[in-house]
């Protein structure tokens, strides 16, 4: 479960003076849920999850991640989530049983486990052919199945999933959201941001749209729906761009 | 030149241009740096003189009855004290001397008779004090050269200009081994410490801001790994860079000197004994792990600091050049101060080239490693400081 109760972050930029960022998200999302955190480019979605990850400190507020605080126990946070950017890369100079290695090393686990989890996710990710070659030659799709590999690789209760689809094909896009979905239904709590409808509506029990660093609406896609009074035929994409459209009139 | 070719050129000068690094690089630092090498020359060069002068040798003199004005003569020479003595010794240093100068005996009656005869003054150029000893003494040799010839041209009746049957000299008589302990004293510890910084600059900004610029930060920072244990990893990658630099440096230097130059005749006059035993390699080798881990570390906090490779690699160079600049030093004065063992990488040089010369100083070696554990420990500090702090990570 995550539980997040009024999340700020202010940054600080010497000629700008304080820009913030996320100002005062609270939402849960329970056990064994996906849920979707909607917004525009510059809506607060990387933050928000970048803090969950305990990789930046809150201005204020708090979240517990897993039932561990991310002040008191950061440790724990991290060891109980797999986290993945769709901006992150991999180390190209690294194997996939390299990269494999070193993050069961950093998760705290040793040698036989580390062979051990290989083989269990062998078949999942068709690891084969991914093993024995550097991940500067690997195709978008092989390094995509590794990122995967590696996020469940120390089996996390939670997954933190920053746009992880951003710069992948259709198909590929498509794979990767409905194994997002295939993890929820195996009882992982998953938390994802995008800014594409398809994915949430497919794939999401809640969510949430963000904007300005603020939550302008949460709940599932049916509720979301009523609730703003859109009726029946209205798709999420519309509940979106209104909700959206309504911030940026007030400001 | 075409326009698409002085378009591409025109952008790339605007984008140097408008990079404050560059700037720096191109228009500033040459006159921080010409300047600093004069000056870091004078300085050396004007504590060595002031080192020379304070200098004290001992010149032992063998048969001054055939000239018994000599001993007088450099007993007048500022910071010379001559010794008698009746035989040339075989190790001169044991003796108790720097240099002896030898007067063969029945040497005015050689000259009378026109035999041939030598004056001549042994020393070490590979010891400093001997060779100290031959400078003080130079100029005298060339006027008790120039008195024996004329006694000799009067005696012979003939010209002064006439080439005399005796000669007047010094002769340095350091064997092969004692030059090659020298040399490796005076650049060994300089290699070492440019070495470990040429070998750690690379993994440093790679393992660092390489990470941001491939954008594999967040994953690493998203481990259960602590920000020390990712740090202390990283530095001890660089650390082991570092080293491995430093043995590939002096091996190279062995293999050229020691091997290579001797498997080819136009080279021998190149050659090298470097010959050290294994207690002063030992001892070279810990002394350098304190100064790697400063430097490693410092290199890793500015990695960890910089916001791009480009970046990363000024501040490297920045860093690379400060440790030749103070390895330079110990070039300098033989017997240095105290004060700079308190130099982190100078101490290190300085204390390595008394290790490999034999008159390790118990204070400048606590001095110079006690210095350099505690900068060593301030730089990881920093660098898990700078590594735990977003401001610094994520600024752009």
């Amino acid at each position: 479960m995550i539980e997040v109760q009024n999340l700020v972050k202010t940054f600080h930029d010497r000629k700008k003076g304080e820009i913030p960022a996320v100002k005062g998200v609270s939402f849960t999302c329970p056990s064994g849920k996906v849920f979707g955190l909607l917004g525009r480019n510059g809506a607060g979605k990387t933050t928000t999850l970048r803090m969950l990850a305990t990789i930046l400190q809150p201005t204020s507020g708090t979240a517990r991640v897993n039932g561990h605080d991310i002040h008191q126990r950061p440790a724990e946070v991290r060891r109980s989530i797999g986290y993945l950017s769709g901006d992150t890369k991999l180390y190209d100079r690294l194997t996939g049983r390299d990269l494999l290695q070193y993050f069961g090393a950093l998760a705290g686990m040793h040698g036989d486990r580390i062979a051990k989890r290989i083989q269990e996710l062998r078949e999942t990710f068709q690891l084969d052919e991914l093993l024995d070659k550097r991940v500067g030659k690997m195709s978008t799709g092989m390094k995509q199945r590794l990122s995967l590999a590696r996020v469940l690789f120390h089996e996390p209760q939670v997954l933190i999933l920053d746009e992880p689809t951003a710069g992948l094909d259709t198909v590929a896009a498509r794979r990767l959201i409905d194994l997002i979905g295939d993890m929820g239904r195996r009882g992982l709590t998953v938390i994802f941001s995008t800014h594409i409808m398809t994915e949430a509506e497919r794939i999401c029990d809640e969510i949430a749209i963000i904007d300005r660093g603020e939550i302008l609406a949460q709940g599932t896609v049916d509720s979301l729906c009523h609730r703003n009074g859109s009726g029946t035929g209205k798709s999420l994409e519309d509940v979106f761009i209104h909700a959206v459209e309504e911030v940026s009139v007030e400001h | 030149m075409s326009t698409k070719a002085f378009a591409v050129f025109r952008k790339e000068l605007v984008d140097t241009l408008r990079d404050g690094r560059s700037v720096f690089a191109i228009f500033i630092f040459p006159f921080l740096l010409y300047p600093a090498m004069l000056f870091f020359s004078s300085w050396i060069q004007s504590k060595n003189m002031e080192a020379a002068k304070e200098l004290q040798v001992r010149v032992g003199v063998v048969g001054s009855e055939a000239l018994p004005f000599v001993v007088d003569s450099l007993a007048a020479i500022q910071g010379v004290t001559p010794v008698p003595m009746t035989a040339v010794p075989s190790d001169i240093e044991g003796s108790g001397v720097n240099a002896v100068l030898v007067i063969p005996p029945g040497l005015s009656t050689a000259l009378a008779r026109g035999d041939s005869a030598k004056v001549e003054l042994l020393y070490k150029d590979a010891e400093n004090k001997s060779s100290a000893a031959e400078r003080r003494v130079r100029p005298f040799l060339d006027r008790l050269d120039l008195m024996l010839t004329l006694d000799w041209a009067r005696a012979q009746g003939a010209h002064a200009e006439a080439a005399p049957a005796f000669t007047v000299g010094s002769r340095d008589t350091s064997s092969k081994t004692e030059v090659g302990r020298y040399i490796a004293a005076l650049v060994i510890p300089y290699i070492l410490i440019f070495m470990i910084t040429a070998g750690a600059m690379h993994t440093a900004v790679d393992a660092t801001t390489g990470e941001k610029e491939r954008s594999t930060l967040e994953t690493l920072l998203a481990t259960s790994a602590t920000r020390a244990e990712l740090v202390l990893g990283k530095v001890m990658a660089v650390l082991a860079a570092a080293l491995t630099g430093a043995i590939t440096g002096i091996t190279g230097l062995w293999l050229t000197f020691s091997v290579i130059a001797k498997a080819f005749p136009a080279m021998e006059s190149r050659t090298l004994d470097i010959a050290i035993g294994p207690d002063k390699l030992v001892m070279i080798f810990l002394t350098l792990i304190p100064v790697a881990v400063f430097l490693s570390a410092t290199l890793v906090a500015i990695g960890c600091f910089a916001r791009s490779m480009r970046e990363g690699q000024t501040y490297a160079t920045y860093v690379y050049m400060a440790a030749v600049f103070l390895g330079l030093g110990s070039f300098g004065e033989q017997t240095p101060p105290l004060k700079n063992f308190m130099i982190p990488i100078l101490n290190t040089a300085l204390l390595q080239r008394e290790i490999l010369t034999g008159t390790v100083q118990a204070a400048h070696a606590t001095a110079a490693i006690g210095v350099t554990v505690g900068a060593a420990i301030i730089m990881l500090v920093m660098a898990v400081r700078l590594f735990s702090n977003e401001g610094v990570l994520f600024r752009n």
